[in-house]
């Protein structure tokens, strides 16, 4: 115990350390974080404060006022809906964050060298494990529960309620994604790469499946229906054997004061969190450390030949750019490529798009037949293929530069200059991204059957947005480099890479909604005449242009500068 | 204090370290020496247990480091080429909480960490943070880390990348000075003029199989050559692995 305490406190240091280290950032970055995130928790707030206080007076049906609204049903079975989605995020994110918190961390090998007995190191990683993948859902969740009790006037325990239904609620799927990984752990390294293979495409079609018959829309073929279907489809959520439900239920009983069932599904949470964390700890017993040990040494030489396979055969492929130019693409490309926990993320999300994709083939049956639909969906698609794009120059496109800095030896003694190091990355960004966002764009609008000018708006947009949030993520990368960290996944959660998200954000926001307002505008006749609202998009156009270059060069000019001035 | 019985780890079809029997004494400086590739940090790994043998058992302090892990490290000292330190823990923090793994005495252990890091020059460095510590220092700190509970076994991974002459020459005399006191150092190293001047005994490793242990000077005699160097070169040359 006092190994472990010891542990814990080292752990609260760093914490202190690296609170302090902000006051050494750039005023303006820890400025503009800290704004945009009180704005991203405020939105939240706001959005479901609104949409709760909507739902308490949704009432067609006319119950009276001692009976629970439609919409107050409604109201319980999505948060029995968002529970269940967050325990299975909360699972996922587990089963990744797992498999660097035990097995790839620098510091597991340090710690197994100390006299720490297996299961106190287990439970220190599982704590971190914890911490690194739940920290986020409880900030976003927050804004829900105060949202909930300012509308429904719950009692003031229930925050209380909810704080203390929070570490049993994320603890269950912690210990279940984390067996789920050492599991992997101890079967991978003896699977065949075709097996793999076969496993990992099994795996993403199940998940496919599972998501289109889950959220099927093509039910709702009309609106009497819909209710009934929306109440339908919920219906699973509410099984009394998961413990999303057991905490949904506990914490709306605590907001109507029936303390019975409250503290009766605390306690359902808590024993079966602890019994979940048990299992985990036997499973640690037997699996943690031959799966540790194991995949440290399955790392077997392999010769890889100049002219074979995909990777061998990029630099032939590439042979029409300047040979610099080339070695440092083909240099990006196969360290990405090699990199297990860089391209298994890439391809999940991939696997999301693909799902994304596939349901809004239903979505067109139904929200297309209803104009002001029409536009709304258009732009939601066209808003949700730009948070892809922002996602993925986040996570892989912004950690370039600051990848390159223990090894900045290589780069910084040939004669590159850091111009063409820094355009080469942008241009590696704009050409991997456009593949696959303008490709998902074209086929989401199809799918939706959109207008030919607003194809042609959206595709534009987005070749426009490409640029710009390249340009953001390298520049941003370059202007707040880490270059003391290995870890891609570690440099994109600082304060540059907060930043660079929350600026693509917002730039998101700018550049579709000025586009959806003006079609919005139209739809509703505000605008009188064809050659008005002609002259309107090309303003909108020439000012998603201006916005779109200011957020490419400027970050890519600050950026550039910093990394002249920066001593390696 | 260490001994190893028929030690074998293999990495799919490749054997790292085959069938290394082996024993180094308390009180006796043996270094491990062995061309690139040859097994050595394989088997300090099998030693600190950071790896699973094959085959094959691993002995530290008499404990068997797989059957009863914390025993083995509790008698250990083991400082990496690569030491990992926590970056943003300052360098008395550190040892507070490796102190604090090793369930030693808060007091002692702050006594302690003063005397080790003045020692070892890193004590005007002591309330900064380790981000800020030179390769040097890092490495210096981590000496002052492993000694911290005054180990029966010390096993050391090529520590001399980093340090000046003085720091060195200062970690040399310490080594020799820690032997005498009982303990037992076994160094890898490819710094074949330290090994000549520090070990009692060496041990070379060459294709994971151990292809000559003894004092320099019989090694020495293994072949008609002038020096350990050269001694080394013949021993470890391409074909000759065990």
């Amino acid at each position: 115990m006092r190994r472990l305490l010891a542990l814990f406190r080292a752990k609260w240091c760093m914490g202190i350390h690296e609170i302090a280290g902000v006051r050494k950032q750039s005023k303006l970055k820890v400025c503009v974080v800290a704004v945009f995130v009180l704005a991203l928790w405020l939105g939240i707030f706001f959005l479901f404060y609104k949409g709760f206080g909507f739902m308490k007076r949704f009432n067609p049906g006319g119950f009276g006022p001692e009976m629970q609204t439609i919409g107050e049903t409604v109201t319980v079975r999505i948060i029995s809906l968002l529970f269940l989605a967050v325990f299975f995020m909360l699972t996922f994110s587990n089963v990744l964050v797992a498999l660097t918190t035990l097995y790839r961390s620098s510091e597991v090998e340090f710690l197994m060298s100390s006299p720490l007995y297996l299961s106190e190191l287990f439970i220190a990683r599982f704590a971190e494990c914890v911490f690194f993948s739940s920290w986020a859902i409880l900030f976003l969740g927050s804004p829900l529960v105060l949202s909930y009790g300012l509308v429904y006037n719950a009692p003031w325990y229930f925050y209380l309620v909810a704080a203390g239904f929070s570490l049993p609620f994320v603890i269950i799927p912690a210990a279940l994604g984390v067996t789920i990984t050492m599991v992997l752990a101890r079967v991978f390294p003896h699977l065949n790469r075709p097996l793999l293979i076969m496993l990992a495409a099994a795996a993403v079609t199940g998940l496919f499946l599972y998501m289109r018959r889950s959220f099927d829309v093509e039910s709702l073929s009309s609106s009497d229906q819909m209710l009934g279907a929306v109440l339908d489809a919920m219906k699973n959520t509410q099984s009394a054997f998961l413990p999303s439900f057991w905490a949904a239920q506990g914490l709306l009983s605590s907001s109507v004061g029936e303390l019975g069932p409250t503290m009766f599904h605390f306690l359902l949470l808590l024993a079966n969190g602890l019994l979940v964390f048990r299992l985990a700890l036997y499973m640690a017993s037997k699996a943690y450390y031959p799966g540790w040990a194991a995949l440290r040494g399955s790392g077997q030489a392999r010769s890889r030949p100049r002219d074979r396979g995909i990777l061998g055969r990029i630099d032939c492929w590439l042979g029409f750019l300047q040979p610099r130019t080339r070695s440092l693409i083909v240099k990006d490309i196969r360290v990405f490529w090699r990199d297990v926990s860089q391209w298994s993320q890439f391809a999940f999300f991939f696997g999301l798009m693909a799902v994304y994709v596939a349901n809004l083939r239903a979505a067109g049956y139904y929200y297309l037949e209803i104009a002001i639909w029409k536009n709304a969906v258009s732009f939601l698609n066209l808003g949700a293929t730009s948070l892809i794009l922002a996602t993925l120059t986040s996570r892989f496109i912004f950690p370039l530069i600051s990848l390159e800095g223990k090894r900045f030896w290589v780069i910084g003694l040939a004669p590159v200059r850091l111009r063409e190091l820094v355009w080469q990355k942008f241009w590696l960004s704009f050409a991997t991204c456009i593949t696959f966002t303008l490709g998902i764009m074209v086929i989401s609008n199809v799918m939706l059957k959109v207008e030919p000018l607003l194809m042609f708006l959206s595709c534009g947009t987005i070749v426009m947005m490409n640029f710009s949030l390249s340009g953001l993520a390298v520049g941003l990368g370059a202007l707040y480099p880490n270059f003391r960290e290995d870890n891609p996944a570690k440099i994109v959660s600082g304060l540059g890479g907060t930043l660079n998200f929350l600026l693509s954000i917002a730039y998101i926001m700018v550049a579709v909604g000025v586009q959806a307002l003006l079609f919005q505008a139209r739809t509703l006749n505000l605008i009188p005449s064809d050659r008005r609202f002609a002259c309107m998009v090309a303003g909108v156009t020439a000012f998603v242009v201006l916005v779109s270059m200011m957020a490419t060069f400027i970050p890519m000019s600050l950026g550039l500068k910093n990394l002249e001035r920066t001593e390696f | 204090m260490i001994r190893t019985e028929d030690l074998t780890k293999g990495f799919g079809s490749v054997l790292a370290v085959d069938k290394l029997n082996m024993e180094v004494q308390s009180g006796e400086f043996f270094s491990f020496l062995g061309p690139n590739g040859a097994g050595k940090t394989t088997t300090i790994k099998l030693l600190t247990g950071l790896l699973i043998p094959t085959a094959g058992r691993a002995f530290v302090n008499g404990v068997d480091v797989q059957l009863d892990p914390v025993s083995a490290k509790r008698a250990l000292g083991y400082i990496p080429d690569q030491p990992f330190l926590y970056e943003k823990l300052t360098g008395r923090e550190f040892l507070r909480f490796v102190g604090g793994l090793y369930e030693m005495d808060t007091r002692e252990v702050e006594l302690k960490a003063e005397e080790l890091m003045e020692m070892f020059g890193v004590l005007g460095a002591a309330d900064l943070l380790i981000e800020e510590y030179s390769h040097g220092m890092k490495q210096k700190l981590s000496f002052s880390a492993a000694f911290l509970h005054d180990p029966q076994v010390v096993i050391v991974d090529e520590p001399w990348v980093g340090l000046d002459p003085k720091s060195i020459r200062f970690i040399k005399g310490y080594l020799r000075e820690k032997v005498r006191d009982g303990i037992c150092v076994f160094m890898s190293t490819h710094t074949l003029s330290i090994a000549e001047e520090l070990s009692d005994r060496v041990g070379i490793i060459n294709g994971g199989h151990l292809i000559a242990v003894g004092t320099v000077k019989e090694i020495m005699a293994l072949e008609a050559t002038r020096t350990f160097e050269d001694v080394f070169l013949e021993l470890t040359a391409e074909g000759n692995e065990g």
